[in-house]
């Protein structure tokens, strides 16, 4: 029924465009100028039936519920029952009328069943009027409006700024929701466990709440020497690490490359080409990494008499920097190219070869583009999730043996959150704390970006 | 004394030819003027004459440039010693984005022309006297030099141009992004530099080449149409379309 009402209602939205305009073909017809071209008529007139139509259906939504609510209540006001059971009450009258009630039947709630049916047939109905009598009344002012040729760019205008606003504004609030519900699980955490333990503490052992009887008391002396984070935190920095010593280097290299030394054929293939190593799912980098990368580096460190375990932060670590190749390579590509051609060639006209004028003109000219090219890598190595489960095991060993295997904040929130959980449960609330201490990290790194390139930009322009 | 001598040079840009056999002799220690209307193929020209081409992948020259009786054009001719040799100012400013200091030492440290810092702080300060920048600059030559005016960017450029102390000078346009004190200031620079550098100018303003220069060559569609004294080519032009041009009726 909605869907057929909404159908109808863009069907009046396209009609009342084709009148607008064509109204306004009609003034100009008539030799008289118009004050906006043709099309802003037409979109005066869809603007004005689409409003109403949106205004009333989200109040309807909003209040319907509960004033049919409080109608069918109404019936059982004076029968001294709680609220709580009052609530249960429509909520069996309205499943038996969808006809999904198995519980025994009273004639009191099949009463109220039928009168729910008809309620909402009534309001149903109801709706369907207001809102086609609200579009025809809001268009015919709006047409009459038209016919005496007022203004109608700038409130089509002003419409499509508030549109453009509201889609912004709907990309804030949820950061803000995200944001907020993090940090409150994040408190709730923090009550069960000190802080201190969380961020100084070495130990990392979450199985050891899984054992917890959910029927059972919350002791959180339980939990002392289990979500101490320094390991996992410590393990995302020497995974990242090691990820950028791999990506930095060459992205940067073969960006530098791409940039002034290939010909542009060669540009024309390369570039593409890196590119795809971006598409290529984080998944399938990880069983590359647990699966060859791994089992190599065993292999080669065993030839050699070194200890090496199959899941190493070596493995992780080295395949993560060739997924983040790309991102280097292709930004810092991009902003090497930006660098004005005026400067290549005051080098150039010095005498200056192709090295130094990348080294001693280029380089700086566009570092902050590279710096924030790099610290957007960092981010992805710190975030990055699929590589680190599969290729650097869950165990988080404090170590810094990039042989030995570790785990990061990201591979700890998987292991947490997998298979069965409790809301309110320390369990899963490390997993928000982990989230919100990552966002932190993350927000950081954004933060410092930012304030380095601020600061080169502010040196060389 | 000619300094330069230009020997049936033609330049292609991909298969399209923007230069038709220009023949033409720079007199050293005097100022050359280029002039003619836009896409004739004077800035080709300077850009031939310390092979600036070069980075452009499309460009080729054909033909024989003599500086100081060398073949540029020849496969033993190193680049690098010739841009040395041969300075450049841009039409438009073009500083690195780099401290002022940074800037005129630039070319002296990739030539390895100063053994201390010294040396270096010399250099520096004798290259901005003589591009009368000295005395405007001399208390921030750690600032950078993107944040000068317009003006000072150009005579920047310029002491850039003259700290490896080269036997030639050329300047594309380089008045045209700037104001009229900016412009005079420059001028009269020119005419302090000639005494040690040979100097080529291409210009727009007619009355920039009568005022600076001593010779001049006038380009049209690719192709040197007269080129002798400047005295001559403004008074007396022997060839219809200089005259022309000078007095305004095309280009």
């Amino acid at each position: 029924m909605n869907l057929v009402l909404f159908t109808f209602i863009v069907l009046l939205g396209f009609t009342s465009y084709y009148f607008g305009r064509k109204k306004a073909y009609t003034i100009q017809s008539t030799k008289k100028r118009l004050t906006a071209l043709p099309q802003f008529y037409g979109y005066y007139l869809a603007i004005w039936c689409a409003i109403p139509a949106f205004i009333i259906f989200s109040l309807w939504a909003i209040f319907e519920p509960t004033i049919v609510k409080l109608l069918i209540l109404s019936d059982y006001s004076n029968q001294g029952y709680l609220d709580d059971e009052l609530n249960l009450l429509y909520e069996k009258s309205k499943a038996l009328s969808r006809g999904q009630f198995t519980g025994e039947i009273t004639p009191f709630i099949e009463a109220s069943a039928e009168k729910y049916l008809s309620l909402r047939s009534i309001a149903q109905s109801s709706k369907v009027v207001i809102v086609l009598s609200a579009i025809i009344a809001s268009v015919a002012y709006a047409y009459k409006r038209i016919s005496s040729n007022s203004r109608t760019r700038e409130p089509v205008e002003k419409f499509l700024n508030a549109v453009l606003f509201t889609a912004s504004l709907a990309a804030i609030l949820t950061t803000v929701g995200i944001v907020f519900s993090l940090i409150f699980q994040t408190i709730d955490f923090f009550k069960v466990i000190p802080l201190f333990d969380f961020v100084f503490g070495t130990h990392w052992y979450p199985a050891k709440a899984f054992v917890r009887d959910s029927s059972e008391a919350l002791d959180p002396t339980m939990y002392s020497d289990t979500f101490g984070a320094v390991p996992i935190f410590a393990g995302t920095f020497f995974i990242a690490f090691i990820a950028m010593c791999v990506a930095i280097p060459i992205g940067l290299m073969s960006g530098i490359y791409l940039a002034e030394y290939a010909s542009t054929k060669v540009r024309q293939y390369a570039k593409p080409l890196i590119e795809i190593l971006a598409g290529i799912p984080t998944v399938v980098y990880g069983f590359f990494a647990a699966l060859t990368v791994g089992p190599f580096l065993k292999e080669l460190g065993t030839s050699m008499g070194l200890e090496v375990s199959a899941e190493s932060a070596l493995a992780a670590g080295g395949v993560m920097g060739i997924m983040i190749i790309p991102f280097i390579s292709s930004l810092s590509d991009d902003v090497i190219t930006s660098v004005p051609q005026s400067l290549r060639d005051g080098s150039y006209a010095m005498g200056a070869t192709k090295s130094e004028t990348i080294k001693r003109v280029i380089f700086p000219a566009a570092l902050p583009g590279i710096v924030g090219s790099i610290l957007l890598g960092v981010s992805r190595a710190i975030g990055e999730t699929m590589i680190v489960v599969m290729a650097s095991g869950l165990a988080a060993n404090l170590t810094l043996n990039p042989l030995e295997s570790t785990s990061t904040i990201t591979a700890q929130i998987v292991v947490i959150l997998i298979g069965d959980q409790a809301f309110g449960d320390p369990k899963t609330q490390a997993a928000f704390a982990l989230g919100m201490s990552l966002f932190l990290v993350t927000l950081c790194l954004n933060i410092v970006a930012l304030r380095v390139v601020k600061k080169y930009r502010e040196k060389y322009e | 004394m000619i300094k330069i001598k230009a020997k049936d040079v033609d330049v292609f840009y991909g298969k399209k030819q923007a230069l038709f056999n220009i023949s033409l002799d720079i007199e050293e220690n005097q100022v050359t003027a280029l002039i003619g209307p836009s896409g004739c193929g004077k800035s080709t020209f300077l850009r031939c004459l310390n092979r600036m081409n070069d980075v452009i992948d499309i460009c080729s020259v054909k033909g024989e440039i003599l500086i100081n009786d060398f073949n540029i054009n020849d496969k033993s001719c190193d680049v690098v010693r010739l841009r040395e040799k041969i300075g450049m100012v841009f039409q438009k400013p073009n500083p690195f984005p780099k401290t002022l200091y940074e800037n005129v030492s630039y070319g002296p440290t990739i030539h390895g022309m100063a053994q201390s810092k010294q040396e270096m702080d010399e250099i520096v300060e004798t290259s901005l006297k003589k591009a009368a920048l000295w005395e405007e600059v001399k208390d921030r030559l750690h600032e950078p030099g993107t944040g000068l005016s317009g003006g000072q960017q150009q005579r920047l450029c310029i002491a850039r141009a003259i700290s490896v102390r080269p036997e030639v000078i050329l300047m594309d346009e380089p008045c045209s992004a700037l104001d009229p004190i900016a412009t005079a200031q420059i001028e009269e620079l020119i005419d302090e530099l000639k005494k040690e550098h040979t100097i080529i100018i291409v210009t727009h303003s007619m009355a920039q080449a009568a005022r600076v220069s001593q010779n001049t060559g006038f380009f049209h569609l690719g192709q040197l149409i007269e080129h002798g004294s400047t005295d001559k080519i403004f008074k007396n032009p022997d060839n219809k379309k200089t005259q022309d041009y000078i007095t305004g009726r095309f280009g």
